[in-house]
């Protein structure tokens, strides 16, 4: 990872301030802009994408924190994301609490569940991490099917999840859901992104590359990979909210392992090796998702002649393409000029 | 001061390590040899934590190491390089460098922070200065030469502070006069950061001409320890040595 | 839950018979699938993601060829021979492109092709679920064994399953062929020194493996109905099964094919909602207490 780049590594202190300072006034800027789309664009179809890029953005930059930062190939990332929408869902409908508390309850309840599968897989090797990960994801997919008094089975979380205004919020309406859906959206990438530029995303990327050393550096590697499968998580989660608010209700879908194939898939399509990859990939799907499905009833064919041409034909994302042209270019220039 | 205690250990009865005691002083250079198999790397694996010995003590300072992580045993102050450059092959050097002083302050788990912590600087540039690396910094470490990816195997270790070193092989792979500029600037560290040093070695011209002191292992058992004059005129170091070459003189 | 069903059953040695044999039954079914993910895997460590959709070409090609036909051996044969030669195409010309790719990489060309080639399907056979039917031939009597039910198809499954599973294990275990797929799976690199073409060697293992899914689906497809998708859940079950019996193990995935084929069975009577589930707790226990599965080589 050649992020840090030769000026940023010399800077001194404040500047390292500066930049944290500049990330936030940016997140702000992206957050201003997204919000005041809707005075722009009144269609009601571009809000619905955009909230729905939030809950499949956050989820799949979460998965990117395993993935592309510590080589950690998870298949049942969805499981949180699953997690997520139902326990908001179930916290809504039975409980009755306000949307906060609901909010702030399925997030610790996503930690502790996080925790206790974490501390089971984190200690396996590659291929096995990948299928014990997958292995919880469906029994987390067969219960939410098989406890039918609870979760309503195959038929999802029907009836609508009532979303009682708070704070002036209401986000039975769509704008109202539109604008929390692009906060939440801003706030989980500028702080999944201070995760990945903090001296633990650096300690992540020496597991990526090399855990047998990073122990020999004083690394406890088991207690990294556990800390970052459970803040992924949490963000997974988040989106699962997300969705559940959108649909207003869960489906088991959102715990099927296909969502955790399409989070890998999106970050293969954006690309793992920079940050907003997964956002550019979760956005390219989206829209490649909803064109194919109008012009086509062969929605697979198409989407999987488009995988194939960026794994056999790019051999990268599309990001990870993108930063080498570019590289390339400014290196070309430094040469001719 | 770094002592061991019979220390042990075997893999399905061939006893790798057998009831190993040796002390290493402060500020000592010590030389490892013997012959292949002989039980050198698992030594160091043991010591390091990659493997939990059966039996016996590592003391360093009188505190027991014996069967703890390897973290806990590069915290309490004993760093290692590898046989085959252990790096991180996407990070640059600076990088390297940065994240090992953050991981040596206990500050590689935080999150408030931005990489990298004003506080690791000098360490950091003191290690890359120390191994003639610092012009490299911003090469990532895949991209370096197979000599300078041994030293910043060798920086990895240096930057924790360590007051044992240990060095497996740190001239495997070289050309002779590549070797020689290694083990040059192996035992220039030694001097100049006052620690101690043991290493692994296979060229003998090397080991007798730097290494002050010298421990032979033979099927992981203790053959001698001492000066290199003493090792030298040892019977049964030369019987050792000799005795495999005797064989296969005779068979050819 | 109803336990009350199971400890019956469990009781009751018509019921024990009847269960056991569908048990047999998948487990066998599972076998064919999952011996062939594990022999990929052990020889070219790749995980075929794409092999469900072997089975469900298997089940296809047989229901087409016995309409055209009305031969059930032929059947059984167009269902083996077509995807393996499929097997052989897909492995030459995309998979041996990804070999020095990362593992994402791989996962991803096999995920396409789990979206491409259930549409394939869709596209030929239509979206609908279809039947083979059950040829005449085993249009008979059941047998009864100690007062359980057992159709005499459900023996030529079984049977037909052993053979194949016993040919397999002699070929590797005494044939040249099957000495070169076991050292190609112990040391790549060797093989190819010896002068030996690994091309054509890996081409072969996922032919064989696409032979062996592809059997299975005709065999099934007198008993099951099929539907594009219907690959998905077996290849699932057939990873449970690999994992469990240990990446790269024959003998772990007959073992594990045979253990979830049972859990299966007898799980649907006590759990009939969490039969799936049980599968899942019972990877996740053998993950923890053994991380490379029952049979599978400790890694270093």
């Amino acid at each position: 990872m050649t992020e840090l780049q030769a000026e940023q590594a010399l800077e001194v202190p404040h500047e390292a301030k500066t930049r944290r300072n500049r990330d936030a006034v940016i997140a702000l800027a992206v957050f201003v802009v997204l919000a005041l789309l809707p005075a722009v664009f009144s269609s009601k179809l571009l809000l619905d994408f955009v909230i729905r890029c939030a809950a499949y953005g956050l989820f799949a930059t979460s998965l990117n924190l395993l993935v592309g930062y510590t080589g950690l190939i998870s298949f049942g990332h969805g499981m949180f994301f699953g997690l997520g929408a139902y326990g908001f869902g179930l916290m809504m409908q039975k409980t009755g609490v306000p949307v906060p508390v609901a909010f702030v309850a399925t997030l610790a309840i996503t930690l502790v569940v996080a925790l206790v599968i974490g501390a089971i897989c984190v200690r396996l090797k590659e291929i096995y991490f990948a299928f014990v990960t997958l292995a919880f994801q469906m029994l987390i997919h067969s219960t939410i099917l098989s406890w039918v008094s609870l979760t309503g089975g195959d038929q999802g979380l029907r009836g609508g999840i009532p979303r009682p205004p708070f704070l002036g919020i209401d986000l039975s309406n769509q704008l109202h859901l539109y604008v929390a859906s692009c906060a939440l959206l801003v706030i989980g990438l500028f702080l999944m992104h201070r995760i990945a530029q903090s001296p633990f995303g650096y300690t992540l990327r020496m597991i990526r590359d090399n855990a047998t050393r990073a122990s020999f550096i004083g690394i406890d590697v088991w207690r990294a990979k556990l800390t970052i499968f459970v803040l992924a998580a949490l963000f997974a989660s988040t989106g699962g909210i997300i969705m559940a608010l959108f649909v207003s209700g869960a489906y088991p879908e959102f715990a099927y392992w296909t969502i955790s194939g399409e989070g890998i898939f999106i970050n293969m399509l954006g690309g793992v090796t920079t940050f907003l990859g997964p956002m550019v990939g979760t956005v390219l799907l989206l829209i490649l998702n909803d064109t194919v499905t109008r012009l086509t009833d062969y929605h697979g064919l198409v989407l999987g002649i488009v995988i194939l041409f960026f794994a056999i034909g790019l051999r990268k994302g599309l990001m990870d393409f993108v930063v080498e042209w570019y590289a390339q270019r400014r290196n070309g220039a430094r040469e001719r000029g | 001061m770094l002592e061991i205690r019979s220390l042990s250990k075997s893999f399905g009865g061939v006893k790798a390590t057998d009831n190993v005691t040796l002390d290493f002083a402060d500020g000592s250079l010590t030389a490892v040899i013997g012959p292949n198999g002989a039980g050198k790397s698992t030594f160091f694996n043991l010591i390091t934590g990659a493997l939990k010995p059966d039996a016996g003590q590592i003391l360093l300072n009188g505190l027991d190491l014996a069967g703890r992580t390897p973290p806990e045993i590069v915290r309490h102050g004993i760093g290692r390089a590898f046989q085959v450059a252990s790096i991180f092959p996407s990070l640059t050097v600076q990088e390297t460098m940065l994240a090992a002083v953050c991981a040596d302050q206990r500050k590689a788990g935080l999150l408030h922070r931005r990489f990298p912590l004003a506080e690791t600087r000098d360490r950091a540039e003191h290690a890359m200065e120390l191994l003639g690396l610092a012009s490299k910094r911003n090469r990532t470490a895949a991209t370096l030469s197979h000599g300078d990816q041994k030293l910043l195997d060798i920086a990895l270790a240096l930057v924790l502070d360590p007051k044992v070193l240990l060095l497996d092989e740190p001239t495997a792979g070289m050309g002779t006069e590549e070797r020689w500029r290694m083990i040059e600037k192996v035992r220039e560290l030694w001097e100049t950061q006052k620690i101690t040093v043991v290493f692994i070695e296979h060229d003998m011209d090397i080991v007798f001409k730097i290494a002050p002191e010298i421990v032979v292992l033979c099927y992981g058992r203790i053959l001698a320890t001492g000066k290199p004059d003493a090792i030298r005129r040892n019977e049964a170091v030369i019987e050792a040595y000799l005795g495999t070459e005797h064989h296969a003189g005779i068979t050819v | 839950m109803d336990l009350d069903a199971l400890t019956g059953c469990l009781a009751s040695s018509a019921c024990l018979v009847t269960q056991t044999t569908s048990g047999f039954i998948i487990g066998m079914l599972l076998f064919l699938v999952a011996v062939g993910l594990t022999l990929i895997f052990g020889v070219l460590k790749v995980v075929n993601f794409s092999h469900g959709a072997f089975y469900m070409f298997g089940a296809y090609f047989a229901m087409t060829a016995y309409q055209f036909s009305g031969s059930f051996a032929l059947a059984m044969l167009c269902g083996a021979a077509g995807t393996a030669i499929l097997g052989l195409i897909f492995e030459r010309v995309f998979m041996s492109r990804v070999y020095g790719a990362d593992v994402l990489m791989q996962l991803l060309v096999c995920y396409a092709f789990v979206l491409i080639f259930d549409d394939v399907v869709r596209m030929i056979w239509g979206p609908e679920f279809k039947s083979m039917g059950m040829p005449a031939a085993f249009q008979v009597a059941p047998l009864f064994i100690a007062g359980g039910v057992v159709p005499p198809y459900y023996l030529l499954l079984i049977g037909v399953a052993l053979v194949a599973a016993m040919i397999l294990g002699l070929g590797l275990a005494r044939t040249r062929i099957g000495k070169v797929i076991r050292a190609a799976a112990h040391n790549p690199g060797m093989v190819s020194a010896l002068g030996i073409n690994t091309g054509l060697i890996y081409g072969g293992v996922f032919a064989l493996g696409g032979m062996l899914a592809g059997l299975a689906g005709a065999l099934a497809a007198p008993v099951r109905s099929l539907t594009p998708g219907m690959g998905f859940s077996v290849l699932i079950e057939s990873f449970i099964v690999t994992v469990i019996g240990g990446m790269g193990s024959i003998l772990g995935a007959l073992i594990g094919a045979l253990l979830i084929g049972m859990i299966r069975s007898f799980g649907s009577l006590g759990f009939p909602l969490f039969t799936e589930g049980l599968m899942y707790l019972f990877m996740v226990i053998v993950l923890v207490s053994r991380p490379t599965g029952l049979f599978g080589k400790e890694v270093a």
